[in-house]
């Protein structure tokens, strides 16, 4: 198998602030990586770092055997492609234009898009379901379409390893499946996909493979079933957790298990619905 | 051919006939009325056409047609399409519609340099002196708020325009320490510059703002492509290859030239650069490969027009270009403003 990525000793963060410490990983091509961990456990850094959006603070991360800092910028988004979490996109640029984007990396400074790229984009935008979507302004569609339009986006970047940072975050249950489907199919057509995923149980479902992020950094890697394990997710996530096969649907189910409410959160819920005393309206 | 592509052509079309009306009109209207058919067979007679090759024109309308409104009408046509040029850059590199050209201390450098100049009594030696004072002022300004906001070899946009708008107060406060200490005379004069006007303009200014507006604009137009990748914000930018300090760099440059050139040859002048590309944002879309050329033409209009109206407006007073532009583009804004309320956002 080709290692399409790999990663050495990477420490990463931001300026004083480091945020994770010495992760290491191989990525093969094919792969679909989903990254889980609780808030603020690094998985956001990780795939910026990996982007080469932040510089590494220790390490080495290396694309098909080349040092990543040695790509120009240029080369860099032809090798791999980013989706932010929210993507804030100002004025009233329709989806095309916004797709269009992806083809920066192949233009130089001087040129205009060819048909070529036109070819491209209207391609992407038809896999994603979106190309009727063409000429809307993005801030009129809804999060899915406008989600699957970014995906397209990414996709008109051509590159063999993408980087999406909760791709399926705010989208109704089949949308979400969808970006998943979507994924899966890349992934067994020979791209690569690292993604931060919060359900667990989409994650469980789709990924090949599964990092769980802990306090500092790489607490498990392997098979999503290998990783899920109530022990490893308790410890990343700092709470008692559950991780059980649904029997009829054979897939896992993964919640928290924690002990009931004491008294005092009575008290509390009593003074914020107004029924005490305390909470200044009596009777 | 497609309704989209169709109603664009339009659109050229009628801004194409509105640089020529306006032209027009400006070069007819005022104390001295010129009509039509005489301007149109002195333009025809000096490129040699047959076109009313036999008419004779009394030689005092020839001399305020070649002399006054010409130059005049073209001085405006300039810093109005440097203004709409430069403000739908500067919109695009802040990512916000409510920037303009003076957001990076532009004009508020270019009052220093012309308040100098004033005060200096380097006005009297050329007439050159004072664009050129008022142009350096203003790239100077420009330098001064860039390298404040620079870090780490990068140019955040919410440095740059709170740096934009420190350097601006510092500079309003030299302005305002240099007058205290003027005579009446010059006073007078700097109130003159600030309040942007076109009357006086003579061909002069037209040679200095012909080439740092025209290479300017056509830089401007060369980089839009970049501009829409920029304008989608750091990260987005970054993730698709550009490299955005670079461009950031060269672009707020050369808006800032383009518009400098603009004010040192006709005084600050406000509103242009605001209203005019978020007008023409509704008409084109935001693709600045659409929204520059039509901001330009539409800048160099809308200031000709101004002019115009200014001198016909109140008989035997001429109504300042400056002031004009508030006047008509202040409504025409908060119209837009209302009109778009449930579209008009950032995000």
């Amino acid at each position: 198998m080709d290692k399409i990525l790999e990663v050495e000793g990477l420490s990463a963060g931001y300026g004083e602030k480091t945020i994770l410490q010495q992760v290491s990983f191989t990525a093969d091509t094919g792969e679909m990586i989903g990254i889980i961990g609780a808030n603020g456990s690094g998985k956001s850094t990780l795939l910026k770092t990996l982007r080469g959006l932040l510089p590494p603070l220790q390490g080495h991360i290396l694309y098909s055997g080349r040092d990543a800092g040695q790509l120009t910028a240029g080369e860099f988004s032809r090798r791999a492609a980013y989706l932010q979490q929210q993507t804030m996109v100002p004025f009233g640029y329709t989806a095309r234009e916004i797709v269009m984007t992806g083809r920066y990396p192949y233009l130089s400074w001087w040129q205009q898009e060819g048909s070529g790229d036109e070819a491209v984009v209207r391609a992407c935008m038809e896999y994603a379901g979106v190309a009727e979507l063409a000429d809307q302004p993005l801030h009129t569609l809804s999060g899915g379409q406008r989600q699957r339009v970014l995906l397209a986006k990414v996709l008109a970047q051509q590159t063999p390893l993408l980087f999406l940072d909760e791709p399926a975050a705010g989208l109704d249950i089949f949308y979400q499946e969808e970006i998943f489907r979507f994924c899966r199919e890349l992934c067994q057509a020979g791209k690569t996909v690292l993604m931060v995923v919060h359900e667990l149980s989409l994650a469980a479902r789709f990924c090949s493979r599964l990092l769980l992020m802990g306090e500092h950094g790489l607490l498990a890697d392997g098979q999503p079933r290998q990783v899920l394990r109530p022990e490893a997710l308790s410890r990343a996530y700092g709470v008692a957790m559950e991780a059980v096969e649904n029997p009829l649907t054979n897939h896992m189910d993964i919640f928290t298990s924690l002990p009931a409410r004491d008294e005092r959160h009575r008290e509390w819920l009593q003074i914020l619905l107004g029924r005490t005393a305390e909470g200044g309206e009596a009777s | 051919m497609k309704p989209k592509n169709l109603s664009l052509l339009l659109l050229w079309c009628a801004m194409l006939a509105a640089i020529l009306l306006t032209t027009l009109f400006s070069l007819s209207v005022g104390e001295y009325e010129i009509p039509f058919s005489h301007i149109l067979a002195a333009i025809s007679q000096a490129l040699g056409l047959p076109f009313g090759a036999a008419q004779v024109l009394p030689p005092e309308e020839m001399a305020v047609l070649w002399h006054i409104r010409l130059p005049r009408t073209l001085v405006g046509l300039l810093v109005g399409a440097s203004l709409g040029a430069s403000g739908a850059v500067m919109q695009g590199i802040f990512s916000n519609p409510l920037a303009d050209p003076g957001i990076i201390g532009v004009s508020s450098g270019a009052a220093v340099g012309a308040v100098a100049a004033i005060a200096g009594g380097f006005t009297a030696v050329s007439l050159y002196t004072l664009p050129l004072c008022a142009f350096l002022g203003a790239l100077l300004s420009v330098g001064i708020t860039v390298a404040l906001s620079m870090r780490h070899g990068r140019i955040p946009v919410m440095t740059l325009l709170l740096s934009g708008v420190v350097v601006g107060m510092l500079l309003a406060a030299v302005t305002a320490a240099i007058l205290t200490v003027v005579n009446e005379q010059k006073l007078q004069q700097y109130l003159f510059w600030t309040i942007g006007g076109l009357d006086y303009r003579r061909w002069e200014h037209v040679q200095l703002g012909l080439v740092p507006i025209g290479a300017g604009i056509l830089f401007l137009l060369f980089m839009a492509r970049q501009l829409n990748v920029l304008v989608l914000g750091e990260v987005e930018a970054r993730a698709v290859g550009m490299p955005v300090t670079t461009y950031r760099f060269l672009l707020l440059l050369a808006a800032a030239m383009t518009t400098a050139a603009g004010v040192s040859i006709s005084g600050n002048i406000g509103f242009v650069g605001l209203v005019v590309p978020h007008a023409m944002r509704f008409l084109t879309g935001p693709d600045h490969r659409r929204l520059l050329p039509a901001s330009v033409a539409a800048g160099g209009i809308f200031l000709v027009f101004c002019d115009t109206l200014g001198r016909v407006i109140v008989p035997g007073v001429e109504v300042r270009v400056g002031i004009m532009t508030a006047f008509i583009g202040t409504p025409y804004f908060l119209y837009l403003l209302r009109r778009s309320r449930n579209t008009f956002t950032i995000d």
